[in-house]
């Protein structure tokens, strides 16, 4: 869902629209928002996984101070999604998926 | 969810339980919180936690929060790459 016409703000403009890949599968988003503001549109609310109790984690300051709604954005991990701007063929990845650990596991990595 | 299993610090999954746990063996100071438990070392350095710690901590003591010194806040504050210390510009910024 995105805001068309707000009470305060007026008539959203919108840049053109672009394409991130994010997690392999192709999300819509307009230019000059946020990668958080275009997943969230896109009906994505996980966007990490917790290191130690494994638990999802999305937007929930969404003003940059919280960092949960951090994600690896073309190949730098962490990333506060919610103050970055999309930029046409992004490649954002989620952290710390259960996929991820057991692979990090597996390679004998994430222990101690 | 119980109030004991609530998350406090959102970074380093710290929970009210594990606050009231180092505080029930004698901690005073929001600086021994921190370093005993991690919790305002993660990713945004206690801008969330902060608050709740020192709460948190002035109940179970009978502080005032006006009394607590906060922990001592260190930079930098914000996540960097190694390379911006190295002095090499960043991809993003």
């Amino acid at each position: 869902m995105r805001i068309e016409d707000h009470p305060i703000l007026g008539k959203v403009e919108r840049g053109r629209k672009i394409t991130l890949k994010v997690d392999g599968e192709p999300v819509m988003a307009f230019e000059g928002e946020t990668i958080a503001a275009a997943l969230i549109a896109s009906g994505q609310r996980v966007f990490r996984y917790t290191e130690k109790r494994v638990e999802p984690r999305g937007v929930f300051c969404a003003l940059g101070r919280c960092t949960d709604c951090v994600m690896t954005v073309d190949g730098q991990p962490n990333v506060r999604t919610c103050v970055t701007p999309a930029r046409d063929g992004m490649i954002i990845q989620m952290q710390g998926t259960p996929d991820q650990r057991e692979t990090a596991l597996d390679a004998g990595e994430g222990e101690g | 969810m119980k109030g004991n299993d609530l998350v406090i610090c959102r970074c380093e999954e710290i929970t009210r339980a594990d606050i009231e746990e180092v505080i029930s063996q004698g901690v005073t100071r929001m600086n021994e919180v921190k370093r005993l438990t991690r919790a305002g070392m993660g990713l945004c350095q206690g801008k969330t936690c902060g608050r709740l710690v020192a709460g948190i901590l002035a109940r179970e003591t009978g502080q005032s929060l006006q009394e607590l010194k906060p922990s001592t806040s260190r930079p930098p504050t914000r996540v960097l790459t190694l390379g911006v210390l190295a002095g090499s510009k960043p991809d993003n910024d």
